[in-house]
């Protein structure tokens, strides 16, 4: 029976892995910007999950544990493509600002070209907290950071949107009303 | 002074995250009903986050993608299998037709003339008897690709008029590709023909230059029948070369 509970374990958690790539591939996106690098990311994240799989004792952990995985992965990519520059420097290059984005159809633009500039160790706290509701601890933990790094992160990356992108809102009140009805 | 001071930007993060206990959350919550500001604060932190999760709500699809991966294992599981069964094949007939491969000539493809075959003296070298002629097409001059096909069918005549074993192999990268792609060749039938009435000539397109189609022009490319796929032409070229293949490039 050890055997038989062995391998619907497995079985189970190989499931919850392929559920979990869309997740996934949403939050690699949001990092890169870059649909093909993120694909790339989520096949590397799961095939090194699936390997592992048989390691996780805890389901209830297996969310930090994936988003861990692909956070190595992503480290891992800038390491290989730039060793000199840390990655937490690195802004991702976007043809348009918060700024020269004014229709309301394009919010969704506005929102993330204005996460697209903030450092990539902010992009990811923000991400991770406000897309998969990732406690504080649980970011901590995947990104390998201390808590209040996290806090102090995520703290400078609202402030930082705030300022790209509220006034813009201000200057726009059919935008907000447009948000409003969209949600 | 108002109330709200007493509370930090990270304070008030933690709050519109839920990382707050019951007790902070509950002074906080009573803050909020006394000060307009700080209510303000903390709506402008909801906001965000709300326009983070909306903004990515529907990512962009990530690109299809050919499986070449599986398609690759699944050939190589049969290229194995016929290789080493060609290989035991070719030994015995090779050993049964050493004293016939006697005979060759140089050949001029082109302007240019070459000689592909070694010295007749040398009667080792034809344990292994095949001319093997790489041409390399990395431009979509319609004019110099009829006359690139042409070349390949006079070389290929001249073999098999000759009663020469030979492989020819045309490998296809860059604006090359539109050679072989069923959107854009000029030349389908002419290349049908040729597969056919050659079994010694294949063509071999770059996967990597039909990823960068994909990639950057978002074009799913679809290959004429019978043209196979390499991981990247580049590469075969120098593989190719390394094995003793003549190279050719149009």
């Amino acid at each position: 029976m050890e055997i038989l509970d062995f391998f619907l374990r497995t079985r189970e958690a190989q499931r919850a892995l392929v559920e979990a790539r869309a997740r996934l591939y949403r939050v690699a996106y949001a990092w890169c910007r870059n649909p093909a690098l993120a694909e790339d990311l989520v096949q590397e994240t799961l095939t090194k999950a699936l390997k592992k799989s048989a390691q996780l004792r805890d389901p209830k952990a297996r969310d930090a544990w994936l988003f861990t995985i692909l956070a190595n992965c992503y480290r891992d990519y800038f390491r290989r493509l730039r060793d000199m520059d840390d990655i937490d420097d690195v802004e991702i290059s976007h043809d348009s600002t918060p700024e020269s984005e004014s229709s309301r159809a394009e919010v969704v633009g506005m929102v993330r070209a204005a996460i697209a500039r903030l450092s990539n160790g902010q992009r990811q706290v923000v991400t991770l907290v406000d897309l998969e509701g990732f406690s504080y601890g649980e970011v901590a933990q995947i990104l390998d950071v201390p808590i209040g790094t996290v806090m102090s992160r995520l703290c400078r990356a609202r402030n930082t949107m705030k300022t790209l992108l509220l006034p813009e809102f201000q200057k726009n009140p059919a935008m907000v009303r447009d948000i409003r009805r969209i949600k | 002074m108002n109330e709200e001071k007493h509370f930090s930007d990270e304070f008030l993060n933690a709050f519109v995250d839920d990382q707050l206990a019951a007790e902070e959350k509950g002074r906080v919550y009573l803050e909020i009903g006394r000060d307009e500001t700080l209510n303000r604060r903390v709506c402008e932190l909801r906001k965000l986050r709300d326009l983070v999760q909306l903004a990515y709500r529907n990512p962009p699809a990530p690109p299809v993608r050919q499986r070449a991966g599986a398609r690759a294992r699944r050939f190589n599981l049969r290229f194995g299998i016929a290789a080493s069964l060609l290989l035991v094949l070719g030994a015995l007939i090779g050993a049964q037709f050493e004293l016939l491969l006697t005979t060759h000539a140089p050949v001029t493809v082109g302007a240019a003339p070459l000689t592909m075959s070694p010295h007749p003296a040398d009667r080792s070298a034809y344990r292994i008897p095949s001319n093997k002629v790489l041409i390399h097409i990395a431009r979509d001059d319609t004019l110099q690709l009829g006359e690139a096909l042409d070349e390949v069918e006079s070389l290929l005549r001249y073999y098999r008029d000759s009663r020469q074993n030979a492989r020819v192999e045309v490998v296809i990268n860059g604006k090359g590709l539109e050679l072989v792609r069923v959107d854009t060749s000029a030349f389908a039938d002419r290349i049908q023909q040729l597969q056919r009435e050659f079994d010694n000539l294949t063509f071999a397109a770059c996967q990597n230059t039909i990823d960068r189609l994909k990639r950057e022009q978002g074009i799913l490319v679809r290959l004429l029948p019978g043209v196979v796929v390499i991981d990247s032409g580049m590469a075969e070229l120098m593989r190719r070369q390394n094995q003793g293949w003549s190279y050719i490039q149009v």
